[in-house]
């Protein structure tokens, strides 16, 4: 098969063979990371724009540091300084800057669908980096592709995702990429943070963990974030890593081989002890570099179908 | 693609492979020290390996081997719609102050060689880089010779020469294909 699309929005709209077909990409791209000249001379020439008008750090490193390892040229924008704070609509920005002759823009925003609604209007590219709590596709690519470089395979494995699945767009991207490549996925955390709803698109629903995570291959934590606790969803933190944090004690009616990942930035005692996160069932910071190569593939997957 | 005719036989394909593995052992004798075959993907590679074990046979030698997928460093990402997977690079010799010699199976514009020196330099800094084609067509594009050839071809613009190892398509040999973009 070949890849066929100007933009990456969502895992929802790509098919197997179109994930693993990133994921082998990927495997390549991470090569040249691991060269003495890290850098290959793909995009030169193109010019990729990076809007998040919801702040980033990490994801919007990893990007830009792709973007250079690609030879591409880059404009960083935020919302901060940008001219959205006077009222410009996001479509007339967008706009603005394809008019600059921009190949590629990489966008994180708070509104869900925001990037879909930009990528139909433009002939540009467009690499979502999260769009509300709906999809951040290259995290769970860089988390699916962690997984099978580890595993070896991802169908049959069970993935148990733990946390604050309610709020999360890692959460649900993750799902989609997993279910289409057929692994199982049981999605536990308090109940006020994991509904019920969430069976109707084929997971498993837990408030325990012992019975989320007894017999999964990997185990992907996400990060707690003191604005749920303030909103009452959770009593506090500490509760919460009672509950539902990884620690040794855990470990012990886990898998010996389980992995265990977490986007990032990671809440020492909260979601996980610092013994667990630097323990050797963590790959946690193989998902950072695994995410620069995905990031690297996108990149170049999708400028090779942007028309001028 | 359409097979218009057959050029060569599997039998004189493997005569071809053996002549330019002699011509490579009478240029380095000593290949398993000096020497690197790379083959370039996708035909490159098989033909490289068959070139290894040829001069393996005649110098008891085998020189070292890598593979190199050259997408990265297209000049026509963009232009050419839509993008190949890309295939293994493998690299894992020193590559400085080595002989490379770059393997492909047809050399045509010269394009895909142009991007095999610069993703090779990219890796170090050969003392020389030479070329081994099966079939080389004569006038390319950009100022790129062939040091070991096994067939020139002269067709004309509009046709293909297609190589193949078998395991496609074609059984063993080298055909005359029409090429539609």
């Amino acid at each position: 098969m070949q890849w066929t699309k100007k933009d990456l929005l969502c895992l929802y709209d790509l098919s197997a063979e179109e994930i693993e077909f990133i994921l082998d990409t990927a495997a390549e791209f991470k090569k040249v990371s691991e060269r003495r000249v890290k850098k290959v001379p793909a995009l030169r020439g193109k010019t990729v724009v990076n809007l998040f008008v919801e702040p980033s750090t990490r994801t919007r490193v990893s990007f830009e540091l792709a973007e250079q390892r690609l030879s591409a040229d880059i404009v960083n924008m935020q919302a901060q300084s940008s001219s959205l704070l006077k009222g410009e609509t996001l479509l007339d920005t967008v706009r603005n800057i394809e008019a600059l002759q921009v190949d590629l823009v990489v966008m994180r925003h708070s509104a869900p669908g925001a990037q879909a609604f930009i990528a139909r209007n433009l002939k540009c590219g467009v690499v979502n980096a999260g769009d509300g709590a709906h999809s951040h596709p290259t995290q769970a690519l860089l988390d699916i592709f962690t997984v099978r470089e580890k595993k070896g395979r991802i169908a049959g494995l069970k993935v148990a995702i733990i946390g604050d699945i309610l709020h999360s767009r890692v959460a649900r991207s993750n799902i989609w990429g997993l279910l289409k490549l057929g692994a199982q996925v049981t999605v536990a955390g308090p109940a006020t943070l994991v509904p019920r709803e969430f069976e109707e698109i084929g997971v498993r629903v837990c408030h325990n963990l012992r019975e989320a995570v007894a017999d999964a291959d990997v185990v992907n934590l996400l990060r707690i974030q003191h604005e749920r606790q303030t909103a009452g969803f959770f009593p506090s933190t500490g509760e919460y890593a009672r509950f539902f944090g990884i620690n040794d004690e855990t470990l012990k009616y886990m898998k010996p081989d389980v992995l265990i990942m977490h986007p990032g930035p990671i809440n020492r005692g909260v979601e996980l002890t610092g013994d667990v996160a630097d323990g050797e069932h963590s790959v946690i910071l193989e998902q950072v570099t695994n995410g620069l190569a995905i990031r690297m593939a996108v990149l170049y997957l999708v400028a090779g179908c942007v028309k001028k | 693609m359409t097979l218009r005719k057959q050029l060569y036989s599997a039998a004189e394909m493997e005569e071809a492979i053996a002549r330019m593995a002699n011509a490579v052992a009478a240029a380095f004798p000593h290949p398993g020290a000096e020497c690197a075959l790379v083959g370039i993907h996708q035909l490159g590679v098989p033909l490289a390996e068959r070139l290894r074990d040829a001069i393996r046979g005649i110098t008891g030698q085998a020189p070292e081997f890598g593979k190199l997928d050259i997408s990265m460093y297209r000049d026509d990402i963009g232009n050419r719609n839509p993008l190949p997977l890309i295939r293994e690079t493998e690299i894992d010799f020193d590559v400085n102050d080595r002989i490379i010699i770059l393997v492909d199976d047809v050399l045509s514009s010269g394009r895909t060689i142009r991007a095999a020196l610069d993703a090779l330099t990219d890796y170090g800094r050969p003392r020389m880089i030479r070329l081994a084609v099966l079939v080389d067509r004569g006038e390319p594009e950009y100022p790129i010779r062939a040091d070991f050839v096994g067939f020139t071809s002269s067709l004309p613009a509009d046709r293909k020469v297609a190589v193949s190892f078998g395991g496609d398509e074609l059984a063993p040999g080298i055909y005359e294909v029409d090429w539609k973009k």
